[in-house]
């Protein structure tokens, strides 16, 4: 299996009949997940696209199994909702929503831990693993299936780096958006060692910006624990010291966060540094996965 | 959000913590409502002021009246001063450092103290880390004695309720107002008890909505107070919302997501042009956005070439052709705009450019290429 999420993976939405979230529940279905439940107050006993529909994530706990739930809640009331889905028992939440106040995302990355259960975000396109499962908004033409790991701090860029390796006749195993920051549930280092784990991949892509320490906290992992190989793009080495570049987390305070700093770790540990997307694939193909 | 000190001040203020009585001086002509001696601080919203000459102390008034004339006159780090809170000079005891902040490594709140207070944290945990005293608080325990027993021993503090109920109060200003730092430092021991000499207090804009006569006192007077001089670009993009961050290159660049658009910044880099600004729509553009991103971009006169980088997953490329379309049947085409566009409905999309007379790339790098020889050959 990849990681994360399979074929058999039973998905709830929540949020599934706002104007994205049953835009985007369309296309997942489409795509072959295995979406089981939706959950929107006040709809409770309706269907949509053949799913049913709950007021509540514990009534439709008590009629499906569900090993992830997708968040399509807006940011405002986002931590209510996904202390309703852990709180429900699912394991495995996407954090969708960007913009969420900090103080919220906190607590919920803090209950999380103590149910010990998973969240991904927030600020994420979610992930997929191609051919198997979606668990995102990702344009999913762009991905296909394969040996490669991909993670990611910025959506965007993982579809641009999606694109190139399938491009270049490169699949991927599951590629994981972390989200914009400055706070993550499953950080860049977890998912490495999920990645490490899983059988199907064989190399992985991390693709890290500027601002705060994650790729650090990467990086001593990948020099004590990966043996895999690990390619890495770090974003950001243009971006001037201050200014805040679309994500939250992406921002270079003092001399903390830096892509030069990045990058210097990251080498240190093992990683092989690419400079642009275009290298990530002559990359893989130099070292033979 | 950043708040000015006298701000951060008056929060301290409401909830009952101890701070200098002081005036704030937004004109020399305040002078007269000032009585000496009386620490002068220049309001900006940077650390570093006391080593930067933003913060004086005047012994007599006509110390005074100079010093206040010279930092009115001064320009700090790129910041004109336009207020100056004068303040009574407090006789201390001991300089302390506290603070509680969400720590982004750890995923907790963290309350910190040190002895070393007055100066920057930064510096004294690079120098003398031992001094720091640090315990993560776990948001759904709060704080308790058993957390502020090991910082007020070793800040030697010898009144520990009045300690506790001033961490105990941060807490509470941390949680009420949506902060995500609240920094005494200096924190002075006297012998009237505890009063903090400055204050650093940051808010959270993503839970602006929900502080929303906070923010709109703060940010009302942050904006009286700055009189630096923005540019076109930064003013219109203000009111669009798109992030906007100026460069000092010639290429214009938009991106419809944060990382593609450091990515494209990087490659102009790469390819040997330079980049006059970073541009990010956010993930819930339309075609209007669009358009108004290029009127942002435009409005700057270095900007020879406009490259345009999409990769939908939230946008819809019909969508952004139909913002390009719009802006160049509206302002003509007055410079090569290039795109690259791929994604949701890119075919579409590709198909509305071309009849405007745009050829939009597949591949980001060819792009960019283009977009740099193109800016080098005007």
């Amino acid at each position: 299996m990849a990681i994360l999420i399979d074929r058999e993976t039973q998905v709830l939405i929540q949020g599934i009949t706002g104007k994205v979230g049953s835009f985007q529940t369309q296309i997942m279905k489409e795509y072959g997940t295995k979406i089981v439940a939706g959950v929107t107050p006040g709809k409770g006993g309706t269907e949509i696209f053949g799913i049913p529909v709950y007021d509540l994530v514990e009534e439709a706990v008590v009629e499906h199994r569900i090993d992830a739930a997708f968040s399509f809640v807006p940011a405002r009331f986002a931590k209510e909702g996904a202390m309703e889905v852990i709180n429900s028992g699912v394991p495995f939440l996407v954090l969708t929503a960007e913009g969420i106040p900090e103080q919220d995302v906190l607590e919920v990355v803090h209950f999380v831990k103590i149910r010990g259960a998973k969240v991904l975000g927030p600020d994420t396109p979610g992930l997929i693993s191609p051919g198997k499962c979606k668990l995102g908004v990702h344009p999913h033409a762009m991905f296909k299936e394969g040996p490669v790991g991909v993670l990611s701090r910025s959506g965007s860029l993982s579809y641009e780096v999606g694109r190139v390796l399938t491009a270049n006749g490169i699949g991927q195993s599951t590629v994981v958006g972390i989200g914009g920051g400055p706070i993550w549930g499953l950080s860049q280092q977890t998912v490495l060692k999920m990645f490490q784990d899983d059988p199907e991949t064989k190399a992985v892509v991390l693709l890290g910006e500027v601002g705060g320490r994650m790729e650090h906290e990467a990086a001593e992992f990948i020099g004590k624990s990966m043996t895999k190989s690990v390619i890495v793009l770090i974003v950001g080495q243009m971006a001037p010291k201050g200014s805040q570049m679309g994500h939250a987390g992406a921002i270079i305070e003092g001399d903390e966060g830096t892509a030069e700093s990045k990058i210097a770790a990251l080498e240190k540990a093992g990683a092989l540094v690419a400079r642009s997307s275009l290298e990530i694939p002559m990359i893989i193909k130099k070292i033979g996965v | 959000m950043r708040l000015l000190e006298f701000q951060a001040k008056r929060i301290l203020t409401e909830y009952g913590i101890p701070v200098p009585q002081s005036v704030l001086m937004i004109s020399p002509e305040d002078l007269r409502k000032v009585s000496f001696p009386a620490v002068l601080k220049a309001q900006l919203p940077i650390g570093g002021r006391g080593k930067a000459g933003a913060i004086r102390i005047a012994r007599g008034a006509e110390e005074g009246a100079s010093m206040i004339r010279d930092l009115f006159s001064a320009t700090v780090k790129g910041y004109p001063v336009e207020a100056i809170l004068a303040e009574e000079l407090i006789d201390v005891q001991k300089e302390l450092y506290v603070a509680y902040l969400i720590d982004k490594q750890a995923n907790l709140p963290l309350l910190m103290a040190s002895v070393g207070g007055g100066v920057e944290i930064e510096e004294v945990s690079k120098k003398t880390p031992e001094q720091i005293v640090k315990r993560h608080v776990d948001p759904f325990l709060g704080i308790q004695d058993f957390l502020v027993r090991p910082l007020a021993k070793a800040l030697k503090v010898d009144d520990f309720q009045s300690f506790r109920k001033l961490v105990e109060t941060m807490v509470r200003i941390f949680h009420e107002k949506d902060a995500t730092l609240v920094e005494i430092n200096p924190l002075a021991m006297t012998t009237k008890g505890l009063v903090a000499l400055d204050a650093k207090i940051l808010l959270d804009d993503k839970a602006a909505y929900r502080q929303q006569d906070l923010f709109k006192t703060l940010q009302a007077e942050q904006k009286q107070l700055d009189k630096r001089v923005k540019t076109r670009p930064e003013q219109l993009a203000e009111r669009t919302g798109i992030t906007y961050v100026p460069l000092d290159g010639d290429v214009g660049m938009i991106a419809d997501g944060a990382g593609t658009g450091m990515l494209t910044l990087d490659l102009i880099h790469l390819y040997g042009g330079r980049a006059a600004n970073f541009c990010e729509m956010g993930g819930l553009s339309n075609a209007d956005t669009m358009e108004k991103s290029i009127d942002v971009i435009l409005s700057n006169p270095r900007v020879k070439v406009l490259l345009i980088g999409l990769i939908g997953g939230m946008t819809r490329m019909d969508e952004m052709a139909d913002g390009i379309v719009q802006y160049v049947k509206k302002a003509g085409q007055t410079l090569p705009i290039v795109v690259r566009m791929c994604g949701t409905k890119a075919d579409i999309g590709k198909a509305r450019l071309k009849e405007v007379g745009i050829e939009a790339y597949e591949d980001l790098s060819a792009a960019v290429q283009d977009a740099v020889s193109q800016g080098k050959e005007l």
